[in-house]
């Protein structure tokens, strides 16, 4: 994988990507409402909130999959409106899904592979055959594939159909796969939902040792606050659509607005 | 011989010799990213020189110690070399243990320096540097996640290799050469801790002639030579792998292989086709029942197939193996199963070329044995001790059999004392306890035996038989004998039962605690149609409570055979509601139960065996693997067995105990 800090452009602690007024509506349901907040390079961000506040729907923004009707989305110093996901992706920014989705009859081998698909450059003629240019491409390709199978201490499940996978591994394939596209925004979807408290230490320290040594900047949705409080730099807190408070762990905790929205108010 | 051993006597003089005679071969191999990485006894004696100049630069002098903590890597067992190479002392601890057993270990070992595999391990010694005044640096393998760790005192392996070289290139060479020269057959070459059984766990210092005399005796034995492949995957710590995986290797040349990762290894043996293999019972039974488990789900005519070649091996198998008369209609009927079960089979377990392989630190299951023996595996048993570096006694090929451990083993003597202890004396006998006179004095005599603290006799074969531990083996009431390891390892041997503690020294009855094999039981329960949620609802389960009767029954049947241990019948036991564990302290890291603990943890329900109640109520804390603590309550059933009675005595009978 490529070593930290070669993202041209953005230096570590610029802003990455700046999410600016943005309003999301289904009809009448509106998602989102006017929120405005950044991710710096290098950081982890975890935007958080009670069930239905919006942050899948803020991922999905963020990379492309949704289209909001007001507000701009600033990526590496490009503003935009609307982009598809494929776009978002070979512009660096992938993703992992609350609800796994992997291909489920393919190995773990072949869905890691899978992520490095914008990263092909053969041509079709000769990946038809296998050969020559397409044979090194792959060579080179499955060498990146199995550090991502190293770094996730996933080698026994190499060749094993993610299917048959336990729960935990296959998210942790899910980020294998997302890896794979060396990302410079990494989004994680609930990471870490539906794990024990073992997968939980291990998805941890997974997600701490790519920031760490690849440089990624990671935004990252996750309801175990626990775990947010660790592993984030700053903290998005979203309360039905809007934007509540915005700061370090600390900050976060302290605030009244977000005791009130997790904890309640008395009536 | 005798020149060559004042010559080689020492690790480092053997890899230097290696590099000279076989520079070219193979000495490891190890999986790094889904590729088999090998190094040559040339490229091994040039890092291993290296290695040992930066660790020399550390600081690191003659006579101290160097703990290694990791699986098996070549940059662990290289660091083992270096150290020797400048007449420092090895320490492999136990990678698995917990900080605190870790951090008694280390202290009382006075490690100046540790060699460990990754960012889990320094972490590890980062939470107990406190308690190791005397640790100045720490070296890691693996970098990952280190990055910005404070490297004043952490180093990588990587980075000290290079170093190295440079270093050598002045006149550090020279220094180097002349501390090889200087080490000595009778120095101190390794400190292995024992697991830690009873108490805390003593460290036994073996000179370079107690290992190699013993690996030397133990290649000449069963033929071993450089052609051999071997995997490495036991703890480093353990004597076994100490003998197998470092010194065998290089008194014989053979090559050793480091899988990718603990979990990889049965793949990683399969593709490197083991001659030469060492395990645990454990191993054995697993790679069994997985088998087993298989071959319930595979198609009926597959499935038929399996069995009628396994009878076929069953009745021929051994006797072939054992070189015996067989008919030709069972040679072509056997021959014709090798092609079509046993090859692939042997090819599954990676022992398609297997010359011989070992199973030892506890009683093997007969039809486990027998099993792998049947499909022509050449498995053998041999009893051994840390304290004696590693043989004791050892079964010759053509005189095996499941329930002894063999003839003593070569330049080996061995007797039995008057309450039934094996003692032995051989070469390979330790030095002493480290820092332990008191201990020492108590284990080995001035003469050099050594008291093994295993009860056992010989029988009219010349074979030895191990019945338990010699302080284990108590009596009940009625004066009858009662030895708890036989009881467990007789129930062990059912594919359900995982873990048994039997109690009943000073009792009525003999009465115990079951731990159930959550694989074989759980796969017996979705084929029965029995649905459970946990563990501990399979384990209450009152069909499993059937089964487990049955079993108890049988083995009270085989008791009321033995004149000796017909007293020892299970009349009642319980299936406990939790695995045990060796982070709750119940099993030693080596996977065996402490019968004391146990007994104390659940005092309520051992009352409860004894006060005839049909069920009882426990709550215990358990350890999770993070450290934090919960309680686990339970109901406990409790059922009574029958007896069965006792054959008679026959009027001449040795007693072993």
């Amino acid at each position: 994988m490529r070593a930290p800090g070669s993202d041209k452009g953005v230096a570590a602690g610029d802003v990455l990507l700046a999410v600016d007024n943005v309003s999301l509506n289904f009809g009448g349901v509106k998602a989102i409402t006017d929120v405005s907040f950044d991710i710096r390079k290098g950081e982890i961000r975890a935007i958080i909130g009670p069930n239905g506040a919006g942050k899948t729907s803020m991922l999905n923004v963020i990379n492309g999959f949704y289209h909001p009707q007001q507000g701009r989305i600033t990526y590496r110093g490009e503003t935009r409106q609307k982009m598809r996901p494929y776009v978002a992706a070979s512009q660096g920014i992938s993703r992992t899904f609350q609800n796994v989705a992997l291909f489920k009859g393919m190995s773990t081998l072949d869905n890691i592979m899978a992520g490095r698909t914008l990263k092909m450059r053969g041509s079709f003629f000769w990946q038809l055959f296998r050969h020559g240019p397409a044979m090194r491409e792959e060579i080179e390709h499955r060498k990146v594939v199995e550090e991502i199978i190293d770094f996730l201490e996933i080698q026994a499940i190499r060749k094993t159909p993610v299917g048959k996978l336990p729960y935990g591994l296959q998210k942790r394939v899910e980020l294998g796969r997302a890896l794979a596209m060396e990302p410079d925004l990494l989004l994680l979807d609930e990471p870490m939902a539906g794990m024990n408290l073992e997968e939980k230490e291990d998805m941890s320290r997974f997600i701490i040792d790519v920031n760490n040594q690849y440089g990624t900047t990671i935004a990252l949705i996750e309801h175990d606050i626990g775990v947010v409080m660790d592993l984030s730099d700053r903290i998005v807190v979203l309360e039905y659509g809007r934007k509540i408070a915005d700061g370090t762990p600390d900050q976060v905790k302290s605030d009244q607005t977000v005791i009130d929205a997790y904890l309640g108010v008395p009536h | 011989m005798a020149a060559a051993s004042t010559r080689d006597d020492t690790f480092p003089k053997l890899l230097i010799r290696n590099a000279q005679t076989r520079g070219a071969r193979p000495a490891v191999r190890h999986k790094d990213l889904g590729i088999w990485q090998t190094w040559t006894w040339a490229e091994v004696h040039d890092l291993c020189r290296a290695y040992a100049a930066a660790l020399h630069a550390l600081g690191l002098q003659k006579g101290e110690t160097i703990a290694i903590v990791g699986s098996n890597r070549p940059r662990l067992y290289w660091s083992m070399m270096a150290a020797q190479m400048l007449g420092a002392i090895p320490v492999p601890v136990y990678a698995d243990s917990v900080a605190d057993e870790m951090a008694y270990v280390l202290a009382h070992a006075d490690v100046k320096l540790a060699a460990v595999e990754d960012q889990e391990q320094v972490d590890k010694l980062l939470s107990i540097a406190d308690r190791l005044p005397n640790l100045r640096h720490v070296l890691y393998d693996e970098d990952r996640g280190l990055r910005d760790y404070d490297h004043t005192r952490l180093h990588g392996i990587e980075a000290m290799l290079r170093k190295g070289a440079e270093l050598l290139r002045t006149d550090a060479a020279a220094a180097l050469d002349a501390a090889i020269a200087f080490g000595k057959g009778e120095d101190l070459g390794v400190i292995l801790y024992t697991s830690g059984t009873t108490g805390r766990p003593k460290g036994v210092m073996l000179s370079y002639d107690n290992v190699l005399i013993s690996a030397r005796n133990g290649c000449l034995f069963d033929k071993l030579d450089e052609t051999e492949e071997t995997i490495a995957y036991l703890p480093l710590a353990w004597v076994g792998d100490h003998i197998f995986s470092y010194a065998q290797s290089l008194v014989a040349g053979f090559c050793v292989n480091c899988p990718e990762s603990p979990d990889t290894v049965v793949e990683d043996r399969r593709e490197i086709g083991t001659t030469y293999a060492f395990a645990p019972p454990r191993v054995y039974e697993n790679l069994l029942t997985l088998t087993m488990v298989r071959m319930e789900d595979a198609a009926p005519f597959k499935r038929r197939l399996f069995h009628y070649f396994l009878d076929v091996a069953k009745r021929v198998g051994e006797p072939i193996l054992n070189g015996e008369a067989v008919s030709a209609k069972d040679r072509l009927l056997y021959g014709l199963g090798e092609m079509l079960v046993y090859g692939p089979l042997k090819n599954r377990f990676g022992f398609s070329r297997i010359k011989v392989a070992y199973t030892a630190g506890e009683a093997i299951g007969p039809e486990i044995f027998r099993f792998f023996r049947s499909l022509g595996i050449n498995l053998k048993q041999l009893y051994g001790q840390t304290e004696a570096a590693v043989y004791v006694t050892m079964q010759p090929d053509a005189e095996i059999r499941a329930d002894t451990v063999g003839r003593p083993a070569p330049d080996v003597e061995v007797r039995i004392a008057d309450n039934g202890e094996v003692m032995f004396r051989s070469p390979g006998v330790f030095l002493a306890y480290y820092k332990d006179p008191e201990a020492t004095a108590k284990t080995k005599t001035p003469d050099g035996w050594v008291h093994s603290g295993d009860a056992g006799f010989f029988d009219a074969t010349g074979h030895l038989k191990i019945i338990d531990r010699a302080k284990d083996v108590g009596k009940m009431r009625d004066g009858s004998l009662f030895p708890p390891k036989y009881i467990e390892n007789k129930l062990k041997f059912y594919s359900n039962i995982k873990e048994v503690v039997a109690f009943g020294d000073g009792q009525d009855y003999v009465a115990c605690f079951i731990n159930i094999d959550l694989t074989a039981v759980g796969n017996w329960a979705e084929r029965n149609n029995i649905v459970y949620a946990s563990y501990q609802e399979l384990a209450g389960h009152p069909q499993v409570y059937d089964m487990i009767a049955r079993h108890v029954d049988e083995v009270n049947r085989s008791l009321a055979v033995e004149p000796m241990m017909g007293g020892a019948q299970v009349r009642r036991f319980l299936i406990l509601h939790k695995e045990l564990d060796a982070d709750d302290g119940e099993l030693t890291r080596t996977q065996k139960v402490r019968r004391g603990f146990i007994a104390e943890r659940y005092a309520p329900l051992v009352t409860a065996l004894y006060d005839g109640s049909p069920e009882a109520d426990i709550r215990t804390e358990v350890t999770f693997e993070d450290g934090r603590k919960g309680v686990i309550a339970a109901r406990v059933k409790i059922r009574d067995c029958a007896a069965h009675p006792v054959a008679a005595p026959t009027p001449v009978m040795e007693h072993a105990a």
